[in-house]
């Protein structure tokens, strides 16, 4: 059993690593790091725009914002990629590589997600704060950059984790349009082994979990390390506090 | 009361002309007219329930009128103007909080210098210099590098003060800024509006401290039911409330 572990490890590693590259497109764990990164990277700034406008007194940036985390929370993410994969082709006639097009859904999608976990911080800070930074004079967006955001969002952290965590996990979803990343090679793998697919998604799935419990690591320990600023080193009510935030974060 | 001859402003800091304000049919203000000089220190008092906190809120525009204007060093606060006019003014008009609001996720100096820097431009040195300063005035030199969530409520209300003053505002609202605090809190806190008061700066309080209000103030302002109903220096206030409902409140609290 160890030893077909071991045995697909050798004679497939590349492939899981890079996929087809450099005689094909960038594939296997590679591809899936840059989706991730990437789809995180803008679905979160992305997100916060969004819980800005779904917050604005204009109905025109509330309104239509409002109706698409609706639309996109009431949908499956698997409709929404099959939907933009057929449909953008379609409408603008261009060749749209299907990682593009992955990362775009993506990118909605979580985005949508993760703008409620904001709007969630920043409506739970209450007035208090708004009252305080539009007394010094600051302007509304101001007072959210300099005094809400950096409190709502660091509040959120455990939502956000598990919303980026969630993100890493539907990269995989790529497969059923041919995006070539980690599930697509192992699938390409298992397809030449025939006999060994236990061992080879068993691969697959510890691959997955290392790379999300490693993210879920890095946050812990930067949220623990802000914590402990805040608090000093005299308080010793840190502990209590930390703990159940940690116990959300562990239910990934 | 200190007013320049020189000075080409009004002799009025704030004047609150006929503001009526109501949520939905509860008119909470009723026809309010008053002023406060330059220099003066002026306590609203009143029960709990007469609209004594939204009418110091509408001073510096966190609330809303449905009718009146109220101006601040001759501009009308409540006028149709751009947001950015309107920071500027709430720059210059200093706001404590019956509940602090003190930023929790900056340490005590970052909280009074940042607005100097984010909204006047103030050089981060300069502000911060500035800061420290301020909070020596209030007690809190030592304290500079801790957060909020560290220091007790009347060590944080006198850093919401510092941060307000840190503004360099001509005017000082305070809305309750003793009620959340542990009694033996509370003066800490007073003794600075105090020392503010005897250096001049024109404050409109709202506080139940009826010896702050009989040492302090010029003025009491004395509002029920959305109706300013009596105002008077405090020593006739104190001993003879004119109208009725003064005299009530007055009986009331020496139960």
């Amino acid at each position: 059993m160890i030893h077909d572990f071991i045995a697909i490890i050798q004679d497939y590693w590349l492939l899981l690593l890079i996929g087809q590259y450099p005689n094909g497109p960038l594939g296997g764990l590679a591809n899936t790091l840059i989706l991730s990164a990437l789809a995180i990277a803008f679905a979160f700034p992305v997100s916060i725009l969004m819980a800005l406008a779904r917050l604005s007194k204009w109905w025109f940036l509330r309104w239509p914002m409002t109706a698409l985390v609706y639309v996109t929370r009431g949908v499956p993410l698997l409709m929404l990629i099959l939907w933009c994969y057929f449909v953008i082709p379609l409408w603008t006639g261009a060749d749209v590589p299907s990682f593009l097009i992955m990362l775009v859904t993506l990118v909605i999608y979580q985005g949508a997600f993760l703008s409620e976990v904001v709007r969630a911080g920043i409506v739970s800070l209450g007035q208090g704060q708004m009252d305080a930074a539009r007394a010094l004079g600051h302007g509304y967006m101001g007072a959210m950059r300099f005094v809400i955001l950096p409190q709502a969002l660091y509040n959120m952290i455990p939502s956000m984790i598990s919303t980026f965590v969630s993100t890493i996990k539907d990269t995989t979803l790529g497969y059923v349009i041919n995006v070539p990343d980690l599930t697509f090679a192992a699938s390409q793998v298992n397809n030449q082994l025939l006999t060994q697919p236990f061992q080879v998604f068993l691969i697959l799935a510890v691959v997955y979990y290392i790379l999300c419990w490693s993210l879920t690591y890095v946050a812990n320990s930067v949220e623990r390390r802000i914590a402990r600023r805040r608090a000093g080193p005299r308080n010793p009510r840190l502990p209590a506090e930390a703990a159940p935030l940690k116990t959300i974060t562990e239910q990934l | 009361m200190s007013t320049s001859v020189s000075e080409p402003q009004a002799a009025q800091a704030i004047r609150i002309a006929d503001v009526c304000k109501s949520y939905g049919d509860y008119q909470v203000l009723k026809n309010i007219n008053a002023e406060v000089a330059r220099g003066e220190v002026v306590v609203i008092c009143g029960p709990s329930g007469s609209g004594k906190s939204t009418l110091i809120r509408t001073v510096n525009r966190l609330e809303e009128i449905n009718s009146g204007g109220i101006s601040f060093e001759g501009q009308n606060i409540h006028a149709a103007m751009r947001s950015s006019e309107l920071n500027k003014l709430r720059s210059r008009i200093g706001f404590v909080f019956q509940s602090f609001n003190l930023f929790p996720h900056l340490s005590v100096v970052e909280n009074v210098s940042m607005s100097p820097i984010r909204v006047k431009g103030v050089s981060p040195a300069t502000a911060h210099e500035k800061a420290l300063k301020l909070l020596d005035r209030v007690g809190l030199a030592d304290k500079a590098n801790s957060y909020p969530g560290q220091l007790s409520g009347g060590q944080q209300q006198r850093v919401a003060i510092a941060r307000a003053l840190a503004m360099e505002p001509p005017v000082m609202l305070f809305d309750e800024p003793t009620s959340a605090l542990d009694p033996e809190m509370v003066g800490e806190v007073l003794s600075v509006m105090k020392s503010l008061a005897a250096e001049g700066m024109t404050m409109l309080c709202v506080t139940h401290e009826m010896g702050f209000a009989r040492d302090v103030a010029d003025r009491i302002w004395f509002i029920d039911a959305g109706e300013i109903l009596e105002t008077a220096p405090p020593e006739e206030f104190f001993k003879n409330p004119r109208h009725p409902r003064a005299q009530r409140f007055l009986a009331d609290l020496r139960h």
